[in-house]
């Protein structure tokens, strides 16, 4: 393609970049025209960039018919004045005028930037429970110690190795959960990882998270996430081929507590 | 199942609630979304803001609600629940109470002239465009920086390419058809229906 081609083609994108912006009306251009400007030089179109140009030009004008058709629904809604005479009004009135109108449409926001009662209370435990700054960044003092041995059965008291491997926990609360629920039953979220104390609710609340992504169960949440319901599989999903999502799903404390007093 | 009527007592303490969740900020931005206040308030949230409104009415104050999408003209729940509210001024107020709480009538008539201008553009428009349209009335060297304030304070956006567009306070506050009807209007005679603004002179007078 010519080099004078493609400066034609070049004015067609920056005038299309010009509508866009808002500084050309969208009525303003020909768009006859400019097709006929693309179509005239698509014959001739052979290399990569000379397409890139062509693609751009066409980008260009759909986003000129698409400000085309937002100028018409503009004028078609109640706010719609002619741009001329409202120019002309706003070139007539004086300053204050201007500010009168103004101040009859306008309606300023309250909202105060202040602590409450409640986020102050928030605040207080924060600062209670916050642990001092020599405590946090305290350097890790490092002791020397004889190198031992530990038994498993050892480990396993001390907490570093599960009582069961994680297949067979999640198996256990697989089976947990048809028990309660039937198979392919369903239950709310808060009734399935709900326990007597907030420790073992978020135990149970970690081990669904797994549940889930195995495909041993199922979740739906409803839009707002006011509903969640585990959904227990008959037949463990380990990909079910749909899109994975995350759904969060907060286990406060104090819902916790509302849900023991429910 | 029976729908749960709330007390005349039960919609008094929500509206208290409702009360703290709408006048102290809680985000960067001012307002709080109706999900929030779904959440907080439960789920005849829509009653017990209608509730605090009829309440701040003598106060001349009310709840507004701005939607995402300014064209819905009948919100679903959905988009309830996604719009903002905010507690504004019912009434519009006088130049001598704008200058109360900081505002010079000079900056007061170019944020007008500067909303009704990108109006008339279809919501956004190049930011010299509005410039030179404020230096018809304005000393230049205040036009720039009356800009970059309205911008500052949330009535105007400018995009990376210099384009400006409303911002969320302008959607909030400023009753856009009103400016729009009265700027047209001025200096008009009043006609059967209804009156309208003649020069320097005021409705409420």
């Amino acid at each position: 393609m010519s080099t004078r081609r493609r400066d034609e083609l070049d004015g067609v994108i920056n005038l299309c970049r010009a509508v866009q912006a808002g500084s050309v009306e969208p009525f303003a251009v020909d768009i006859d025209y400019m097709l006929q400007v693309i179509r005239r030089y698509y014959p001739e179109t052979t290399s990569l960039r000379d397409f890139c140009t062509d693609a751009k030009a066409i980008s260009g004008l759909s986003t000129v018919l698409g400000r085309q058709n937002e100028w018409i629904q503009h004028q078609s809604t109640t706010l719609y004045k002619d741009p001329f005479l409202l120019n002309q009004q706003l070139m007539r009135m004086e300053v204050g005028a201007i500010a009168d109108v103004f101040l009859r449409s306008w309606h300023p926001l309250l909202q105060m930037e202040q602590l409450s009662a409640a986020t102050l209370a928030g605040s207080l435990a924060y600062w209670t429970d916050l642990i001092p700054l020599a405590e946090r960044w305290r350097e890790e003092e490092l002791q020397l110690v004889d190198a031992g041995t530990a038994t498993v059965e050892e480990a396993r008291a001390l907490g570093y190795i599960p009582e069961e491997g994680f297949a067979q926990l999640m198996e256990g609360f697989w089976r947990e959960l048809e028990a309660r629920t039937g198979s392919g039953g369903r239950i709310a979220y808060w009734d399935w990882i709900g326990a007597d104390t907030y420790e073992e609710t978020v135990r149970r609340s970690y081990l669904t998270v797994f549940l889930v992504s195995y495909g041993y169960a199922g979740i739906e949440a409803d839009r707002l996430g006011e509903t969640v319901t585990i959904v227990h599989n008959p037949v463990p999903r380990f990909d079910n081929g749909q899109a994975r999502i995350s759904v969060p799903t907060l286990v406060d404390y104090e819902e916790w507590r509302q849900w023991r007093r429910e | 199942m029976a729908k749960r009527v709330r007390s005349e007592a039960g919609y008094a303490r929500k509206a208290k609630e409702a009360v703290h969740l709408l006048f102290f900020q809680h985000h960067r931005l001012p307002g709080v979304r109706g999900w929030e206040l779904r959440q907080e308030l439960g789920p005849d949230w829509l009653s017990v803001l209608e509730v605090l409104d009829k309440q701040l009415q003598p106060l001349d104050l009310q709840v507004t609600r701005v939607l995402d999408d300014p064209n819905i003209v009948e919100p679903d729940q959905a988009q309830l629940a996604d719009a903002r509210f905010y507690v504004t001024m019912r009434g519009g107020i006088d130049q001598r109470s704008a200058k109360i709480i900081g505002w010079r009538v000079d900056d007061i008539a170019g944020l007008a002239v500067a909303i009704a201008f990108i109006i008339s553009k279809q919501g956004k428009t190049p930011r010299v465009n509005v410039e030179k349209m404020l230096q018809e009335k304005l000393p230049g060297w205040r036009v720039k920086m009356s800009v970059d304030r309205y911008i500052q304070q949330g009535y105007l956006g400018e995009d990376d390419k210099g384009v400006l567009y409303l911002d969320w306070r302008s959607r909030a506050e400023v009753d856009q058809k009103q400016l729009i009807d009265l700027i047209v209007a001025f200096g008009k005679k009043p006609t059967e229906s209804g009156p309208v603004v003649a020069p320097g002179e005021k409705e409420d007078d």
